[in-house]
C-alpha cells in the first residue's frame, strides 16, 4: 500500500502516442517519433510536445516549473526518448523538424558529428540550445 | 557536282532536327526496342515526348535533367519495389501525364517520393495515378507548378511512418485542382508556401490533417472537401489566408476540429460548411479574421475560442443544431457577433423586421463547467443542466458580457454553402 502511495506520487514519464496525442504548445497532433519531446514536471505533470522547440519555447515560457524530467526523441532510435539535458542537438537546414527550428536530438556527440558530416549545421547543448537565438526558438 | 549532293541534304536534316518545337516522341514498352524508361530518358533531348504504353516497369530513381514530357497511355505501372524514390525531376517545364506509381517503401531518414520536383518551375504533374508511395509528390524549393487530376492514395495506418499525399516545402505560385488524397499523414501539406492556390480537391481517411498550413501567406483555398480526417485542415503561422466555399465534415475525435487556426491573422473565412465535427473551428491566438456566411451544422462545438484573439467578426453565419454554438476561456477576447442565425434563440421578433428584439447569448454556463471538467458532459442533457442555463439567462453571472449578438437573425440566412 505504501509503495502504491509512493508510486502515485513520483513523476515518472509517459509514453507518446502518436498519432493521437496533441502538442501542448502548438496543438498539433504528434506524428514524427524523430521530433517529439516531452516533460514532466516534479509534481508528475506530464506534457507532450510534437517537436523540441515547443518544449524549449514552452521552457523558457514557464521558468517557475521545476521538471523532474526533459524528454526528447533521439533522431537515430525513432519513438526513443531519451534526456534533454544530456543530449546533443544538431540545428541542419537538410532535416526539417515539426515547428520550423530544424532541429533534431541525438544520444552524444559523436552521434551528431556523424549526422552533421552528412547533413550539415550546427551543434548545441541543451543549454546553448536554449540561448542559441535560432528561428524557431524563442529570444 | 554531284560529290555536293549529300553536303545540303545533310543540312538540311540537321535543320530539321534541330528546329525548336520539333519535338520528338520515343515510345516505350515492354517489348519495344526502348524497353526502359531509364533508356528513353537517357537518349531524349530536351522538349521530346517520351510515351510510356501501358506494362509494369520496375524502375526507380529515374531521374530527370532535361525538359520532357512523359505521357502514359492505359496508365502504365512504375513500380519501385518498396525500396527507392521513383521519379526525381530537376529540370524546368517538365510534364509528367498519365502514369500509375506505386510502392515507394517508407524510409526514417528519406523523405522518398512517388514523385518529387527540387528547383524547378513551370511544370505540370497531372492524371497520375499514386499507390503506397510514403510521400506521393514532393515539392522543394519550385515555382509556377501545376498539381492537378492526381489521385494519391496511401496505406497509412501507423502514423509516424506515414508521409503526405502532397508535400510542398518553400515554394511559390503553385496551383493544386482536382486531386484526391487518402491514407496519408496529411493529405496537403504547406510549409513556406506563398501564393498558391488550392482548389476542388477531396482529402478525406487521412491520419492528421486534411490540408496543414505552416509559415505560409497569402494562399488561397475553396471549394474543397475535407471529410473524416484527423482533423480537417489546420492553419498555423500563417497570414492572409482566404478559404472559401470548403466543407468540413465528419471530422470526430477527442481533439478533432473541422479547422484549426493557431496563431494566425488577416483570414477570411467565407461560405464553409462544417458539419459533424467535435469542433467546427477551434481558434488560438487569432486576429482580424472575418467569419462570414458559414453554416454550423451538428457540430459539438461550432466555434471555440481560446486565448487572445483580437478584432475578430463572425457575421451572417447560421449556427444549427450544434451542442454548444460558442466556448471561450478567456474575457479578454474582443470578437463581435453580429447578424447571425442561432437555431437555438428563442426570443421574439415584435416589430417584424427580421431581427430579433432581444440579443442572444452564445455561451451557455454549462460551457464554463464543461470546460472545467470535461467529465460533467455526460450531465448535458439533465435537468438540472437546463436549470443551471435558465437560471444563468435571467441573471447573467458567469458568462462573459460582451459576448453576444445584438442583432440574431430570426430566419436562416442563404449562404452559399446551405445546399451541403
Amino acid at each position: 500500500m505504501a509503495s502504491l502511495l509512493l508510486s502515485a506520487c513520483t513523476p515518472s514519464p509517459k509514453d507518446i502516442e502518436y498519432g493521437h496525442d496533441v502538442c501542448h504548445y502548438c496543438k498539433m497532433t504528434i506524428m514524427d517519433a524523430q521530433h517529439a519531446a516531452e516533460a514532466v514536471t516534479d509534481k508528475g505533470k506530464v506534457y507532450k510536445f510534437d517537436a523540441i522547440e515547443c518544449m524549449v519555447n514552452f521552457e523558457l515560457e514557464n521558468k517557475d516549473k521545476e521538471y523532474a524530467f526533459l524528454l526528447v526523441n533521439d533522431y537515430n532510435r525513432p519513438k526513443k526518448l531519451i534526456d534533454a539535458r544530456s543530449s546533443y542537438f544538431l540545428v541542419s537546414q537538410n532535416i526539417p523538424s515539426p515547428m520550423g527550428a530544424f532541429l533534431t536530438a541525438f544520444e552524444n556527440e559523436k552521434a551528431a558529428s556523424e549526422t552533421k558530416e552528412k547533413k550539415g549545421g550546427e551543434i548545441y547543448d541543451w543549454d546553448s540550445l536554449k540561448n542559441s537565438g535560432i528561428k524557431g526558438i524563442k529570444k | 557536282m554531284h560529290r555536293h549532293a549529300p553536303y545540303p541534304l545533310f543540312l538540311f536534316l540537321l535543320a530539321i532536327f534541330a528546329l525548336p518545337g520539333d519535338a520528338r516522341t520515343i515510345i516505350v514498352c515492354p517489348s519495344c526496342e526502348i524497353s526502359s524508361i531509364k533508356k528513353a530518358v537517357d537518349i531524349a533531348a530536351d522538349g521530346d515526348i517520351i510515351e510510356i504504353k501501358k506494362g509494369t516497369y520496375k524502375e526507380g530513381n529515374i531521374i530527370i535533367r532535361k525538359a520532357l514530357t512523359l505521357r502514359g497511355i492505359g496508365y502504365p505501372v512504375l513500380d519501385g519495389n518498396n525500396e527507392t524514390e521513383i521519379l526525381t525531376v530537376i529540370a524546368d517545364g517538365v510534364t509528367i501525364d498519365g502514369l500509375q506509381i506505386q510502392n515507394v517503401g517508407t524510409s526514417y531518414t528519406e523523405d522518398r517520393a512517388g514523385i518529387r520536383m527540387k528547383r524547378v518551375k513551370n511544370f505540370k504533374v497531372k492524371n497520375n495515378k499514386l499507390f503506397n508511395t510514403f510521400f506521393g509528390i514532393y515539392l522543394e524549393h519550385s515555382k509556377e507548378g501545376e498539381i492537378s487530376n492526381n489521385e494519391i492514395k496511401g496505406q497509412a495506418v501507423q502514423e509516424n511512418s506515414s508521409g503526405n499525399a502532397i508535400h510542398l516545402w518553400y515554394c511559390k505560385n503553385m496551383l493544386l485542382e482536382n486531386n484526391h488524397a487518402t491514407g496519408h499523414r496529411d493529405g496537403i501539406y504547406f510549409e513556406f508556401v506563398d501564393s498558391s492556390l488550392i482548389r476542388n480537391n477531396f482529402s478525406e481517411h487521412n491520419l492528421r490533417y486534411g490540408l496543414h498550413f505552416m509559415f505560409s501567406n497569402n494562399d488561397n483555398y475553396y471549394k474543397n472537401k475535407f471529410m473524416n480526417n484527423g482533423a480537417g485542415v489546420a492553419v498555423m503561422f500563417s497570414k492572409k489566408i482566404n478559404m472559401w466555399e470548403n466543407i468540413f465534415e465528419h471530422n470526430w475525435g477527442q481533439s478533432s476540429y473541422g479547422l484549426l487556426l493557431k496563431e494566425i491573422n488577416d483570414a477570411d473565412i467565407k461560405n464553409n460548411t462544417f458539419k459533424e465535427n467535435t469542433i467546427g473551428i477551434y481558434v488560438e491566438g487569432c486576429a482580424r479574421i472575418n467569419y462570414t456566411h458559414n453554416d454550423f451544422n451538428r457540430n459539438g462545438w461550432a466555434i471555440k475560442i481560446s486565448g487572445g484573439c483580437l478584432d475578430n467578426i463572425i457575421s451572417k453565419n447560421n449556427f444549427l443544431s450544434n451542442t454548444f454554438d460558442l466556448s471561450v476561456n478567456n474575457n479578454a477576447n474582443d470578437n463581435k457577433f453580429d447578424g447571425n442565425y442561432w437555431s437555438e434563440y428563442n426570443g421574439y421578433d415584435l416589430d417584424r423586421d427580421g431581427v430579433g428584439d432581444v440579443a442572444y447569448r452564445p455561451v451557455k454556463l454549462f460551457n464554463f463547467v464543461v470546460n472545467q471538467t470535461p467529465e460533467a458532459m455526460v450531465l448535458l442533457r439533465s435537468l438540472f443542466v437546463d436549470l443551471i442555463n435558465f437560471s444563468e439567462k435571467v441573471s447573467p453571472v458567469f458568462t462573459p458580457k460582451n459576448v453576444l449578438d445584438n442583432r440574431p437573425a430570426m430566419k436562416k440566412i442563404k449562404n452559399l454553402g446551405s445546399a451541403n
